[in-house]
């Protein structure tokens, strides 16, 4: 496809199947361990990172790590009284506002932001393809091996330990694995919209998938095919991949729903 | 050898309130033991308590390893992805290193103890309420452990998922396993060799004989219905789920 | 400050705001709903987009939008087979992805940051009157139905099975949140004005255990951080919605340090 041919083009289709894998590797397990708003604060609480990164010119995934871990700190003090949503929502909208005041103290450019927000189709460097596939290794590395700890703790929170089955390290194996995830895919889809790509075709997937395995080989599959349709749809309208893979995800999973009841 | 015994037992989720305390009883192979107490009474710390899982614990507990844990059936997610042979194959997980295949014989061989070898490939959640609790209970079988908790294994089943149930009981008593088994149904109680009383505090262990009205009332309170006879107390069946 | 007609603007729209904004986030909080209050502002960003492109007062977008999140949020929720959290966010992903989408894509963008951070300070008089008159109505209400909204909060703590009464009575605060969060969206944007609406009231049920005293004090702070967040914005050049967000946002943090 002609559309295809462009350099920036063959970038952006290398890190969306990457971004694919890594649907396929975490995306059953952010949707059957209900991770979707942990995904997407991740994605949010880097932002103010983001911004200090492009400003100062350190790599944009290390502020985003910077970033997510002082949220994650911030979160632990704060929800103290059991309203998690509440805290964990001031934390992310606060994150916001943060960004947009470094954003128009540090430099004016509009563009700038709506980058950090939306991610980029052109600006895609060799780094952050790199740094995707590492993490996309990684994580089908964790899957694997902690495959019957995950499943085990997911299907039955209570009679786990009696199993004999480890619980605690893997449950951090997953939440760093899936942090890990959220901030390779910030450049390609921007801050705002990590869960179109690694949750909302799980979520499609999940209402027809019987089993596991067909869950997870449906997500990396269905995610590559959506994220090729985006990147053409992006390349067309002129924007970037995240708001096109939300229209794109989005639309398969109302017609999926709708069509399956 | 004596499966499982404890002393003074007693312990909780926060630091300074018991949940549970001056639990004292034995296990010997081939017992079942019913644990009768209110809801709220004690019975599922006991049960956390056997495991390790809980937070704050006193006095003594031996085991004669690992037990299996037949939760109720609830409190397992119904919507996953899972067949009726995935959960019993969990079973396995603690002994299998993660890079070696699981052996599926255990599994099927669990399932078909169970009577549900026809539904292995079925997912769990499709099954009814009795086949559900049947499979969970595969799943303690696969793990081969001499001690079995079971979390009210027969509360809301359907009356044949309830005969096999309580007919592998008595296989299991033959092979020589100790089940400790919470539940609401006092009759049944009286079928099996001991009976443990809990309602906070232990309030008697021992042979059904030992369940006179006056220890039901100790343990129920208010829950309790005494018949016009005086005799006979009958346990009100409570749906929480 | 005051002597300059546009901050006086933008300090009239957001301390009519803050007083509407308070205690309808007091009342969110304890309905337990700080999710939704996120999830209906984001999601109505295609509306804000689509009246901005055809130039029409984004309190009209913003209704649209609200309109159309509700109802896929309602849709998505109702969803047994995947769940109502999961539902909702794929919805509100998906909506927010399609209003970038339209804000991105044309020839002559609208200003995709002032429909996302607010602004405040561009404030038109049409945009006031109807901030003004929604925050009015939505105080209203719940000054009307103050009663029974307590009783539904905390009937829903002691009673898990709902009654009909509780459920009627948290869907009426849904639509108070509807309104509140259209009143708020030109001023402060999709993406910040859940702040005014959630932190001012998380400080005031830290500060005070009873009901009425935790509504007026989540009025004064919203007002206070409008008043110090366009101070600061004013005198230290910074973006005058982020800066109220941040002072709504250092209210809840402070209480929890002092506490």
């Amino acid at each position: 496809m002609s559309a295809f041919s462009a350099p920036y083009m063959q970038r952006a289709l290398v890190e969306i199947l990457l971004l694919a894998v890594l649907a396929g590797a975490l995306g059953a397990w952010i949707v059957l361990r209900r991770l979707a708003f942990f995904t997407h604060s991740v994605g949010t609480a880097a932002f103010p990172g983001l911004v200090v990164a492009s400003a100062w010119g350190i790599a944009p995934q290390l502020a985003a790590l910077g970033a997510a871990l002082g949220f994650a700190g911030a979160r632990e003090r704060l929800a103290r009284d059991g309203d998690e949503d509440a805290a964990t929502g001031i934390l992310l909208v606060g994150a916001l506002a943060l960004g947009a005041l470094l954003a128009s103290d540090v430099y004016r450019s509009g563009a700038g932001v709506d980058r950090l927000l939306f991610g980029t189709l052109i600006g895609l460097s060799d780094t952050d393809l790199l740094l995707t596939a590492l993490a996309a290794v990684a994580a089908l590395g964790a899957g694997a091996a902690l495959r019957r700890a995950w499943l085990a703790r997911a299907f039955d929170p209570d009679g786990v330990r009696a199993l004999g089955v480890p619980v605690a390290w893997p449950e951090r194996v997953l939440l760093a694995a899936v942090a890990a995830a959220v901030i390779v895919a910030l450049a390609a889809v921007g801050a705002l919209l990590v869960s179109v790509v690694l949750v909302v075709p799980a979520a499609t997937v999940r209402l027809l998938a019987r089993d596991l395995r067909s869950l997870q080989l449906g997500t990396g599959a269905l995610a590559a095919v959506e994220g090729v349709g985006a990147l053409w749809l992006a390349d067309t309208v002129n924007v970037s991949p995240g708001p096109a893979m939300a229209v794109v995800s989005g639309a398969v999973f109302a017609a999926v729903a709708v069509v399956s009841r | 050898m004596t499966l499982v015994r404890t002393h003074d037992l007693a312990g909780g989720y926060r630091p300074g309130t018991d949940a549970i305390t001056g639990v004292s009883f034995a296990a010997e192979p081939g017992e079942v033991i019913a644990i009768l107490g209110p809801n709220g009474g004690g019975k599922s710390t006991l049960f956390r308590a056997l495991l390790g899982e809980l937070p704050h614990r006193r006095g003594t507990v031996e085991l004669a390893g690992r037990p299996a844990y037949v939760p109720q059936t609830e409190r397992a997610r119904l919507d996953f992805p899972v067949s009726a042979l995935d959960v019993a194959l969990m079973g396995a997980y603690g002994r299998t290193p993660f890079y070696r295949r699981l052996d599926r014989t255990p599994g099927l061989e669990a399932l078909a103890r169970v009577g549900l070898e026809a539904q292995a490939g079925e997912r769990f959640g499709e099954l009814s309420g009795g086949q559900r609790q049947r499979v969970l209970i595969a799943r303690a079988l696969v793990q081969d452990a001499q001690v079995l908790l079971l979390d009210e294994p027969l509360s809301g089943v359907d009356a044949p998922s309830a005969a096999s149930i309580e007919a592998l009981f008595e296989e299991l008593r033959g092979e020589g396993r100790a089940l400790l088994v919470a539940t609401h149904d006092v009759r049944q109680a009286r079928a099996w060799q001991r009976v443990l009383c809990l309602h906070g505090r232990q309030i008697a262990f021992g042979v059904p004989g030992c369940l006179t009205p006056a220890v039901l009332q100790a343990t129920y309170g208010g829950e309790l219905v005494v018949l016009p006879d005086g005799t006979s107390a009958i346990a009100v069946e409570h749906h929480e789920h | 400050m005051l002597s300059d007609p546009i901050t006086r603007r933008a300090l009239l729209e957001v301390l009519i705001l803050a007083l509407a904004l308070g205690p309808l986030g007091v009342w969110v909080l304890l309905h337990r709903q700080a999710y939704a209050a996120e999830s209906m502002s984001h999601g109505l960003l295609p509306g804000l987009v689509l009246a901005a492109l055809a130039g029409v007062p984004l309190v009209l977008g913003a209704a649209g939008g609200a309109l159309v999140a509700a109802g896929a949020i309602a849709l998505a929720a109702r969803d047994e087979r995947v769940g109502a959290d999961l539902g909702v966010a794929v919805a509100v992903s998906t909506l927010f992805g399609a209003g970038a989408l339209l804000a991105l894509s044309p020839e002559v963008p609208p200003r995709l940051e002032e429909l996302l951070f607010g602004d405040l300070l561009g404030i038109s008089g049409a945009d006031l009157l109807a901030a003004g008159g929604l925050a009015v109505a939505v105080g209203a209400a719940l000054a009307a139905a103050h009663r029974p909204l307590a009783l539904s909060a905390f009937d829903r703590e002691a009673a898990p099975s709902l009654g009909a009464a509780p459920a009627r009575w948290e869907s009426a605060l849904l639509v108070l949140l509807g309104v509140g969060t259209v009143a708020a969206a030109p001023g402060l944007g999709s993406l910040l004005l859940v702040a005014l609406i959630i932190a001012p009231a998380a400080a005031a049920l830290q500060l005070s255990r009873r009901l009425a005293p935790a509504l007026a004090i989540a009025a004064g702070l919203a007002a206070l951080a409008g008043v110090g967040g366009l101070a600061l914005s004013y005198y230290a050049d910074l973006a005058a919605g982020a800066s109220v967000a941040m002072c709504a946002v250092a209210a809840p943090i402070l209480a929890r340090l002092a506490t």
